[in-house]
């Protein structure tokens, strides 16, 4: 725990401080419909998912509510689901049950069939960006075109407003230099890079990151860890599964703790990390910082 | 022996014809194939893995007979040529889909996932991000049956189709001199042959130099 605490005291000046007109340009509160819910905005919200795989239940149930800006990190030990769960929330995986509500659009499952048209689920997946382990660029298209291709095809922009697009994108993950270049010819940290804009490029509401530094070296996982950093500043709404402890620690608002397909425990960071209540979270956070 | 060159030679245009069309045909039709047999219909993908079995299962020489002297007891009379080309595509479509089978299946699901995370439909995934990848990966395969096809088409001589194995045949049978048109005609096939496997190296290192996969 010491050397948790001392890199928080180190970095504390860079700790997130929404700007100043942050509020503002989240346009005007709609009110809740339902009375339920809480007065917070909440931006995304997946609802009772539950997942197999085989006999094994993966997902018991889980329910993860985020509210607009907010950064929410996902720890825990390998197997526990976090992937899943976040897989989950655009689709990629199915759920035997569930649902996952973004602005007015509810897609949901009910005994492993999806209740929503394949045009919903689109704009479902359109409104939220992801960020994978293993990057997943196009591998026979420059950078550029990685960027510029879903939002012609997706959005229906122009090429010309596509390239621009693509270009200050490039540009603010300090990747301008590499416009032309193929995947194979960036490094890992690069293409990570790359991949970040390409799903920055759709305007999603919500960014999903799984584990987007594990695949790289420490060095390498910094670069872009810093552009998370900068996108958490600039208010994005973002769901991290993560083994970045720092990350984790500095950068979000909220940590869960998944264990066997369960939140196990969920707060601030402080509180999580710091002065965790479950014995489980202690056990973990004992085995992961010990490293 | 340039005397014999010049009689056999003109044999090379329907051989050439034959090869390049049935092949042209064979790559279109092999696309709804393999789609058939990766389709998540359990009816569709059996009838196209059952084709798949049936055509590759029979020698392509029995199916050329088939064609040419069965059809006619029921009604159709394909010249020569048209029954070779008519065979010789649906055998090479049967291959080929074999072939961007496993190219597929080379992709990495990753590229999938992502597509779909992008919001990408079914057809732009196929055509503009697993195909091009599917294209490189065969393009090797792919020539290979060509240059297979090439060979396989000396066969369509059988029912008649004046190519250049035909006029080989004939002019053996008319000078004796066997061994000498064998070698001519051999040679012939390997000049039309070698430029093909050189093209397909060459547009191969080049694509390979462009990207590489994963």
């Amino acid at each position: 725990m010491a050397c948790l605490a001392s890199h928080r005291s180190g970095e504390s000046s860079n700790q997130r401080v929404l700007p100043t007109w942050w509020p503002s340009k989240r346009g005007p509160r709609v009110l809740s419909e339902k009375a339920a819910e809480p007065a917070v905005e909440t931006q995304l919200a997946a609802s009772h998912i539950s997942k197999y795989f085989g006999g094994n239940k993966v997902l018991d149930d889980v329910s993860l509510n985020v509210r607009k800006g907010e950064v929410v990190s996902i720890i825990g030990p390998s197997g526990a689901g976090k992937s899943t769960f976040l897989r989950c929330i655009n689709f990629l995986e199915v759920p035997y049950e569930g649902s996952v509500s973004l602005d007015t659009l509810t897609i949901s499952v009910v005994n492993g069939k999806l209740r929503n048209s394949g045009k919903e689920l689109a704009a479902l997946r359109r409104k939220v960006g992801m960020v994978f382990q293993s990057f997943n660029l196009f591998p026979h298209l420059t950078a550029q075109r990685n960027i510029t291709l879903p939002q012609e095809r997706v959005l229906g922009r122009s090429r010309r407003e596509a390239e621009q697009r693509a270009l200050n994108l490039l540009r603010r993950v300090g990747l301008e230099a590499k416009a032309h270049s193929y995947p194979s010819q960036c490094s890992g940290g690069q293409q990570q890079r790359v991949a970040i804009a390409r799903a920055l490029a759709l305007d999603p509401q919500v960014m999903l990151f799984d584990e987007p530094t594990s695949a790289l070296d420490p060095e390498v996982g910094t670069e872009v860890l810093a552009v998370m950093r900068q996108l958490a500043e600039e208010g994005m709404t973002m769901l991290v599964v993560t083994h970045e402890m720092r990350f984790a620690q500095n950068v979000s608002d909220r940590v869960l703790v998944m264990v066997d397909g369960r939140i196990i425990e969920e707060g601030s960071p402080d509180i999580v990390l710091m002065a965790p209540q479950q014995e489980r979270t202690r056990q973990f956070l004992k085995a992961v910082l010990r490293e | 022996m340039w005397h014999i060159f010049t009689i056999i030679g003109p044999g090379a245009a329907n051989t050439v014809l034959l090869t390049s069309i049935s092949f042209a045909f064979g790559a279109v039709l092999a696309i709804p194939v393999t789609l058939a047999t990766r389709s998540s219909f359990l009816l569709l993908r059996g009838v196209g893995r059952g084709l798949v079995e049936f055509v590759r299962s029979i020698p392509v020489l029995v199916w050329l007979f088939i064609v040419f002297f069965g059809l006619p007891q029921e009604g159709l009379s394909p010249s020569p040529l048209v029954a070779a080309i008519a065979t010789l595509s649906v055998v090479s479509a049967v291959y080929l889909s074999e072939i961007y089978r496993g190219g597929i299946a080379a992709i990495d699901r990753g590229q999938w996932e992502a597509s779909r995370a992008l919001g990408f439909g079914r057809l732009d995934t196929g055509s503009r991000i697993v195909g091009p990848q599917v294209l490189r990966v065969v393009l090797p395969p792919v020539a290979t049956y060509g240059i297979g096809l090439l060979k396989d088409s000396a066969l369509a001589s059988t029912i008649g189709v004046v190519e250049l194995t035909y006029r080989a045949n004939t002019e053996t049978q008319l000078t004796g001199k066997g061994l000498t048109v064998d070698i001519i005609v051999g040679i012939i096939y390997l000049l039309i042959g070698l430029p093909l496997a050189v093209i397909s190296r060459h547009v191969d290192s080049r694509l390979r130099a462009k990207f590489s996969l994963t």
